[in-house]
């Protein structure tokens, strides 16, 4: 049977992975061979892979676009990349021009602003507390550069979807994919 | 015997009461928060009544509430569990005014430790050894420099009603003082309902030991040994074991005798813990009674041979405790480790979403008490705790082998969770040693990062997800990947580093 290519998104990277069904042995290959294994559906959210008189059990689930994959108590979220998030990846991966929308990673509620519109922050500077619970989280600056809007007031409700603050970056640093891993 | 308790609380807690109730024959009464409707806890228990709105104050909080749901079920008790109103005197106040069982202490023994700063008063009295600082409760700024001054830095803020590290800051210099006032008020207000903070010594890089005390009514109070809980994060404890490896026999029975007398000070009935510093030189000192059920309940119970929950229910009936102290004792070792919906990777912020797949560990000594289920939301409005896993074996090596595994085996999908972090800590050198104080983990893990071994696992996870998208399971999600046919076979002969055995993946 013929190879059967897919572009996953994973911890931020985009891997390209090929697979070929022989006889009922599977061989996955990235450029090189993998991974050579007979793999078994035991159900729908357990796959179990034997390889070298060896198994490992995965388990899988999907949410949305995502799989998720748990890997000997290690979690995976792997995506299909969106056109967009190809380019960029595929690009030089140094910070878009402009301001850097910062978002919370969860929904809560912000009981602090530690910065004004036109501050310059540095990179790990305090941004914005949100209190989730019952936790204070900081939310930090990821670069060095100026407060250029903050779209957010103390005691307000926010989710994870939403800016908090743009912070544009005086300083061209590479953002190490932060924004695209999940 | 009760015929029905309600259980004021939530998630995993709240689930272990109920069974606990259900072993005993009694009915139990859940309530819940809107944003509990589908929880655990209601499903388990056999009635359940709404309480209010998500937001805590409104229902987990809300004493009328709980008050009237228990009228309206006939619930003779309610168990508290921990957090929430577990050790708020005028909740209890309240409970025996209406003639409802409080199942843990008296409202007055709970006024008197529940006041951090009366507590200390009283166990100095006692002649118990305390930490240092502030006996009485202050608004002045110019007060707390003095005393920060007196005391000298570093000194701890702590909240008077305080508990879980919630309000607690360590202060290094003066410059830092009355910020970490104000966050610590801020956060003791939104915790408690009390901004109220005071100032303490801080030890530096002490060990957190806690003795388990049961008292019945009578005044007979016994200790089940100590739990070691200093591996912390933000003050807030992580995995906790008994017995501590730093205590040998001499220490552990004078602390425990001094727990005792501690509680009996306080005049103490139920179950509670007392905390102490154990610093470098194994001096000990008071510091605080936790008037509850403890989270790390689990493990005293494994070690002593002991159901604690079924001991408060009876204690609370008014049976007279028939444990005596010569007859405790220690068997093996346990450890717990707190599974949280957190991501490691990113300081630990909170996690929220559905549980997309759960599977529970297993086997001889791995118990798992958890308020999660598959196909759950967790909600973003309480604490994060999802699960404690909670392992027996014959010592502490073998506990820590047999923990490592069971984290592994521990499948929680959907969600960031603490489980994979908390394994390299059971694995770290200096936790295999012994060598654990509350600045374990700022000191070793300070920026945690999986480590390069977890290349191998991802490749096998893309082949998992390449097969998944291949052959899709039958009746699954569908939604799948849509890989792209290439004609032009590879040619299959270089030789990947899987297939020839030389570096297999780890753990897998």
């Amino acid at each position: 049977m013929s190879l059967v290519e897919f572009e996953f998104l994973v911890d931020g990277a985009l891997r390209k992975i090929g697979v070929e069904d022989r006889d009922g042995t599977f061989f996955f290959s990235e450029g090189e061979v993998l991974l050579e294994a007979a793999v078994r559906r035991i159900s729908a959210n357990e796959l179990l892979f034997r390889f070298n008189c060896r198994t490992a059990r995965v388990y899988l689930a999907r949410d949305g676009d995502r799989t998720l994959v748990s890997v000997a108590g290690r979690e995976f979220v792997v995506t299909e990349p969106s056109p967009a998030t190809r380019r960029l990846l595929e690009g030089d991966g140094r910070t878009p021009e402009g301001s850097i929308p910062i978002k919370a990673p969860m929904p809560g509620r912000v009981i602090k602003l530690c910065v004004r519109e036109g501050e310059d922050v540095r990179r790990n500077q305090s941004l914005v507390i949100v209190e989730a619970m019952k936790m204070e989280n900081e939310i930090q600056s990821p670069v060095e550069g100026i407060v250029r809007k903050i779209h957010v007031s103390v005691g307000e409700f926010i989710d994870s979807e939403r800016p908090l603050v743009e912070v544009e970056p005086t300083k061209l640093s590479s953002l190490g994919g932060a924004g695209h891993d999940d | 015997m009760f015929k029905k308790i309600l259980v004021a609380n939530r998630g995993e807690i709240a689930v272990r009461v109920i069974k606990a109730c259900r072993e005993m024959g009694i009915r139990s009464v859940a309530v819940y928060s809107e944003a509990d409707a589908r929880s655990l806890h209601v499903r388990l228990a056999d009635e359940a009544v709404l309480i209010g709105p998500p937001p805590a104050v409104a229902s987990y909080l809300n004493m009328e509430r709980i008050i009237d749901a228990a009228r309206r079920t006939g619930a003779e008790a309610i168990h508290p569990g921990y957090g929430f109103l577990a050790e708020n005197a005028t909740f209890a106040r309240l409970c025996e005014d209406e003639k409802i069982v409080w199942i843990g202490p008296t409202s007055a023994a709970l006024a008197l430790v529940g006041d951090k700063v009366r507590a200390r008063q009283t166990m100095e009295k006692a002649g118990v050894p305390t930490i240092p600082g502030m006996n009485s409760i202050s608004r002045s700024p110019e007060e707390f420099r003095a005393t920060a001054l007196a005391l000298g830095y570093p000194v701890m803020v702590k909240a008077s009603a305080g508990g879980g590290g919630k309000g607690m800051r360590i202060v290094r210099d003066e410059s830092g003082l009355v910020p970490a006032l104000e966050s610590g008020m801020r956060e003791a207000k939104s915790a408690f309902g009390d901004d109220s903070v005071y100032l303490e010594k801080f030890i530096e890089e002490p060990r957190h030991v806690e003795f388990q005390v049961l008292a019945d009514n009578y005044g007979d109070t016994v200790h089940l040994f100590d739990r070691e809980c200093s591996i912390q994060r933000r003050h807030q404890k992580i995995l906790e074991e008994t017995p501590s490896p730093a205590l040998g026999p001499e220490l552990r029975a004078t602390m425990g005798e001094t727990a005792v007398k501690a509680m009996k000070a306080a005049a103490y009935n139920n179950a509670g813990t007392v905390e102490f510093l154990l610093d470098g030189d194994r001096r000990f000192y008071f510091l605080e009674v936790n008037a509850r059920l403890q989270v790390e309940h689990p493990v005293t119970e494994l070690v002593a041979g002991v159901d604690l929950v079924r001991r408060q229910i009876l204690i609370a009936l008014g049976e007279r405790l028939s444990l005596r102290q010569e007859c405790l004792g220690q068997r093996g070792h346990a450890i717990e480790c707190r599974i949280y919906a957190e991501d490691p990777k990113r300081n630990f912020l909170p996690s929220s979403g559905r549980v997309a797949l759960l599977r529970e560990p297993t086997g001889p000594g791995v118990r798992f008490d958890s308020g999660i289920f598959e196909g759950w939301d967790v909600p973003v409005d309480y604490d994060p705790i999802l699960a404690k896993l909670i392992i027996w074996a014959e010592d502490r090596e073998a506990a820590c082998r047999r923990m490592a595994a069971a984290l592994d085996d521990c499948v929680i999908l959907g969600i960031h969770t603490t489980a994979g972090f908390l394994k390299d800590v059971v694995n770290h050198p200096d936790f295999r040693a012994g060598r654990t104080t509350t600045a374990f983990i700022e000191k070793n893990f300070s920026s945690w990062a999986t480590g390069g071994e977890d290349e191998e696992r991802r490749e096998l996870a893309l082949a998992a997800a390449a097969f998944d998208a291949l052959r899709p399971s039958p009746g699954g999600a569908g939604a799948s990947a849509r890989g792209k046919q290439s004609e032009a076979a590879t040619a299959w002969t270089t030789l990947g580093r899987w297939r020839a055995g030389g570096h297999e993946p780890r753990g897998v």
